[in-house]
């Protein structure tokens, strides 16, 4: 969009028009269409971001001159509280991302507008490209109520030089070594924790967002609900072997920092951390660590992936949700997603291949393209959701409060926690 | 109390004093240091009372990251405005509160008063609806509306009434001798007797205003008409990771000014409160 | 309380029979009043009225459903099993707050109350938190209380090893406690400096002639004189402590467990983060219900407690 070349020609007009005293009001431009404005919430606030979603939308005026679309910036942690304010007001935007723990609730509601059909008739767009792991939390009865546009796998960042610095073995030995699992991860982890640096940090799980605890406790093939999530499977053996052994990580090994402590991996800080990979760009620019970048370790119950996702949606409420779906095929079709993928992993077969990853992740190497992006994206499971999902998030977090002590009953309080959320599951 | 004191007690005065100086400013020190200390230095333990190394980045940041001026420039035209606003509602008010006799006085103040019992989270909900229905969403006027007219303003009604109450009948009675009209005598008479009483409703209004919170975050929703204590939370990395050091510098920006206000006018403050009907 | 003052002059000029003086009065009053008046309906009472309608019904944001249940809320109410526990932190969270913020602020302005030199720039430090923004405060206050942050490192020189505040339920309610009120107790303090300064000087004379001690004088001097003051700090203090969000919000969460979960907090979480407004208006209710209460028998017990009013 030429903003100046605009604003200079409009003036070049006036000068012309106003001695000659035709300037007719509102007749300037001619256009057939109503002038039509999008707005889409997001949680990133982010330049980098802003100028490649404002590109996005600048093409798309090219092709329908009487859209405009703008982006709202909310805060990340009060995103889905902040959006669904907005709804409950009467000012839903058209647009909105959704977190995957939030999907059940946004998909099976009605809120939003169905995609499906605006998404296949868009030229070149290739929707069976969009691998059906990736689909399945944002559809309903075959239809895709929202984009999954962003596909990101939970990796292990590491601090070779703090392990080193404790004289244990770095994941890539122990991987050399056919070893990296998850004793011998938290053996690592605990070497270093008791050093006084950190061990291992779940980033962002802070003893309050536990469903980030996935990525450990899948390797025990636990999950917190059964798979149509009517079923509280927290008691179930899994589930409980995988706490305990958290359990005691946290408290007898020192390998992960405990509530209320604060260690940030990204300042050199810890040892590992498990985070999605797009956290590489906190990476320090300046007094860098040697870092690598690994999979998760496997589990008692075999290897395995964990992926976050997020998804546009266009919210039904809106007055202009069929051009709101035609500008979501637009952002989101393969030219686009490429572009989107440097920020936000796609989950469209053409793009997940190294070559095109390298490009788009230029501080991993072929070998962190594929083990750990590709077959993540591929086998990964997502991080837990369900409908109504912050409120069982919420009984269950004050619930686990119990096990984070060091005296903690684990089987007491899952069974406890399992009591609670029960009804709540059946909804 | 007011005998001279004895050394040895002056110096315990003192001494208590200092120690229970500590909470009141530690927490704004180690605000303002460590807002020039690089991340992984905020994070030191034990904390660093006096930064190791300065990184003045972080304040050219937070001018680069968010709108920042005008971000402030927001704050102050709305604080600017309630307070005036305030003040005008406030002491009318209060004036015929006080000293006008009408009818169903009393069961209007009571009515009034019901402003005070009421958390702005309680009414958040429907006030939203009706600033959407009147095109006023994403505008500051919920901002400066809401607090003249609504809820916050009736402590400040509350404290004006307080002093007119006080006042003396016999001045009024002069002046409506002399055939001032009402309106005259609370602009001309009464209005200049309350300078203290309102210097102290202009304060508390203003601070009000200023820290602000849930009412920025519903109402307003583009960056260039935050308000600053929404500011501060917007200084994150991609994925809502707060920047601290930034947030920090950010925050110091904020509070500075009004310390500095305070500073210079706190005598003025105190001794306006000490002249209100609140005293007793 | 007594509103109107017997101040009006029956001789006032009167232009016309209609206008006696005591219309026009009437009059200027409803003007004088009406922006505020106008204001408290429109902003206070019609929202009041509307959340209680809201109130009535089961209200599905996403799915834009909005269906009248008649009292299912309220029914709802007395069920709800968490209740309880959170109308228990609250009575805790606010008792707590008032008796600490009343006590310290009342220490603080006997102590800026001598004659010390300095003592104004003590003033201003006890003050200044007051105005440091809530948000900057508490996120400060978050760094601090963290296990490895300032507080422990401050306790360790010492050779103590401390609490994980914000994790351990009874740590974690003295310091959303602690921290309001190092925050707010400058405007208490100094409400209750000025009434200090009030004090007629003559009356401690007197009582020092008689031989009172210092501490006598304080109860049986300063303290009824000072009374009208301290029952409006303490409703302004209760009504203000019932009203605290953003620093459970960012300190806490309302954690471990449901230990510094309050009731304004708890209606937050109801109706903004599980969406279920219609109870989120319920709580509403509930919680105003709660605030007029406690307001009208502090109002009601003023005539006992308080020993002179003017």
């Amino acid at each position: 969009m030429n903003y100046h070349k605009a604003l200079k020609s409009a003036a070049a007009v006036l000068a012309i028009a106003a001695p000659l005293g035709i300037l007719a009001v509102g007749n300037g431009v001619a256009q057939a269409q109503d002038a039509v404005n999008l707005r889409m919430t997001i949680w990133s606030a982010n330049e980098a971001h802003l100028k490649l979603f404002n590109e996005i939308a600048a093409g798309f005026k090219k092709d329908h001159p009487n859209v405009t679309v703008t982006y709202e910036s909310l805060p990340f942690d009060t995103y889905t509280t902040a959006l669904t304010t907005q709804i409950a007001g009467g000012n839903a935007p058209d647009m909105a991302w959704i977190f995957e723990t939030a999907a059940y609730d946004f998909v099976n509601s009605g809120a939003l507008y169905p995609l499906t059909d605006t998404l296949k008739a868009a030229q070149g767009y290739n929707l069976d490209e969009l691998s059906a792991t990736a689909a399945e939390r944002w559809s309903k009865d075959g239809t895709l109520y929202a984009y999954p546009f962003s596909t990101s796998p939970f990796a292990m960042f590491v601090n070779n030089d703090v392990i080193k610095a404790a004289g244990a073995k770095t994941p890539a030995e122990l991987i050399a070594a056919g070893q990296w699992d998850w004793d011998h991860a938290i053996e690592t982890a605990s070497a270093v924790g008791q050093t006084g640096k950190g061990g291992l940090i779940v980033r962002d799980f802070n003893y309050q967002i536990w469903q980030n605890l996935a990525s450990i406790w899948n390797g025990w093939g636990a999950s917190p609900w059964s798979a149509d999530g009517k079923t509280c499977t927290m008691t179930e053996k899994p589930m409980v072997d995988a706490l305990t052994f958290i359990h005691d990580a946290i408290f007898k090994k020192k390998a992960i920092p405990g509530p209320g402590e604060n260690v940030d991996f990204f300042a050199g800080n810890a040892a590992m951390t498990i985070t999605q990979i797009s956290r590489a760009s906190l990476l320090p620019k300046d007094k860098p660590f040697a870092w690598d970048l690994v999979p998760l370790p496997r589990g008692p119950a075999g290897e395995y992936a964990l992926i976050g996702q997020a998804g546009i949606g266009v919210m039904q409420a809106g007055k202009n949700a069929e051009t709101a779906a035609e500008f979501v095929a637009y952002m989101t079709n393969p030219e686009n997603s490429a572009k989107l993928s440097q920020f936000f992993p796609s989950a469209r077969k053409s793009l997940l291949n190294a070559e095109v990853l390298k490009k788009t992740n230029p501080l991993l190497s072929q070998d962190q393209i594929d083990k750990v992006v590709i077959s993540g994206i591929a086998t990964g499971k997502v991080i837990p959701g369900h409908t109504g999902f912050a409120q069982i998030q919420q009984t269950v977090r004050s619930g686990l409060d119990a096990v984070w002590r060091p005296d903690a009953d684990i089987p007491g309080t899952l069974q406890k926690i399992c009591g609670q959320i029960g009804p709540f599951l059946k909804r | 109390m007011k005998a001279e004191l004895s050394p040895r007690m002056k110096v315990f005065l003192y001494g208590l004093m200092c120690v229970l100086l500590v909470p009141f400013v530690f927490p704004t020190w180690w605000m303002v240091t460590s807002s020039v200390k690089p991340i992984s230095d905020i994070f030191a333990f034990p904390p660093q009372l006096v930064p190791q190394s300065y990184d003045w980045t972080t304040y050219q940041k937070v001018f680069e990251l968010q709108p920042f001026v005008q971000q402030y420039w927001n704050s102050a035209y709305i604080a600017a405005l309630v307070t005036l606003g305030t003040m005008v509602v406030s002491s009318m008010a209060g004036y015929a509160f006080a000293r006008i006799r009408f009818p169903f006085a009393n069961t209007i103040f009571m009515i009034v008063l019901l402003g005070l019992l009421i958390p702005s989270e309680v009414t958040i909900v429907p006030l939203f609806q009706m600033f959407l229905k009147a095109g006023m969403v994403n505008t500051h006027w919920p901002l400066i509306l809401v607090p003249i007219f609504g809820a916050p303003s009736v402590f400040a009604t509350f404290v004006m009434r307080q002093f007119f109450v006080t006042l003396p009948g016999e001045l009024e009675e002069a002046a409506r001798v002399d055939g001032l009209g009402r309106f005259k005598i609370f602009r001309k008479i009464a209005l200049p007797l309350a300078r203290p009483a309102l210097a102290s409703v202009a304060i508390f209004t203003f601070l009000h205003s200023w820290n602000l919170f849930l009412e920025p975050i519903v109402f307003l929703s583009s960056a260039d008409k935050f308000t600053l204590p929404q500011a501060l939370t917007q200084y994150t990395d991609a994925y809502g990771g707060p920047m601290w050091n930034i947030q920090l510098a950010a925050a110091t920006l904020t509070a500075l000014p009004v310390l500095i206000v305070f500073i210079i006018a706190q005598k003025q403050f105190v001794e306006g409160l000490a002249h209100t009907g609140l005293k007793g | 309380m007594a509103v109107a003052q017997e101040n009006v002059a029956p001789e006032g000029r009167a232009s016309s029979p209609f206008w006696t003086v005591a219309r026009r009065d009437s009059l200027a009053g409803f003007l004088f009043i009406a922006p505020q008046l106008i204001g408290i309906i429109v902003f206070v009472l019609i929202p009041l009225g509307l959340v209680f309608w809201y109130s009535l019904h089961e209200w599905n944001v996403l799915a834009n459903t909005f269906t009248y249940t008649g009292a299912q809320n309220y029914r709802m109410l007395i069920e709800d099993t968490n209740l309880l526990e959170v109308l228990g932190a609250t009575a805790i969270f606010s008792a707590g707050l008032v008796v600490f913020n009343l006590s310290l602020a009342l220490l603080l302005a006997v102590l800026l109350n001598q004659k010390l030199a300095g003592i104004t720039i003590f003033r201003t430090l006890f003050f200044s938190p007051v105005v440091v923004s809530l948000v900057a405060w508490t996120i400060v206050w978050g760094f601090l209380l963290q296990k490895n942050g300032g507080i422990n490192g401050m306790l360790q020189v010492f050779g103590i090893e401390g609490p994980n505040w914000l994790r351990e339920e009874t740590t974690a309610m003295i310091s959303v406690i602690v921290v309001q009120v190092f925050k707010n107790v400058g405007l208490n303090m100094i409400l209750f400096l000025a009434a200090l300064q009030g004090v007629p000087n003559e009356l401690y004379e007197a009582a020092r002639i008689d031989g009172a001690p210092r501490f006598k004088q304080f109860r049986r001097i300063t303290l009824p004189l000072i009374s009208p003051t301290i029952l409006l700090t303490s409703i302004i203090t209760i009504v203000g402590s019932l009203q605290v969000f953003a620093q459970i919000a960012v300190l806490t969460q309302g954690g471990p467990g449901l230990s510094t979960t309050v009731l304004v907090y708890y209606l937050y979480q109801q109706a903004f983060q599980f969406h279920f407004f219609g109870y989120g208006s319920t709580l509403s209710i509930l919680l105003f219900v709660i605030v007029a209460v406690l307001t009208f028998a502090q109002w009601q017990m003023r005539k006992r407690i308080v020993f002179y009013e003017s």
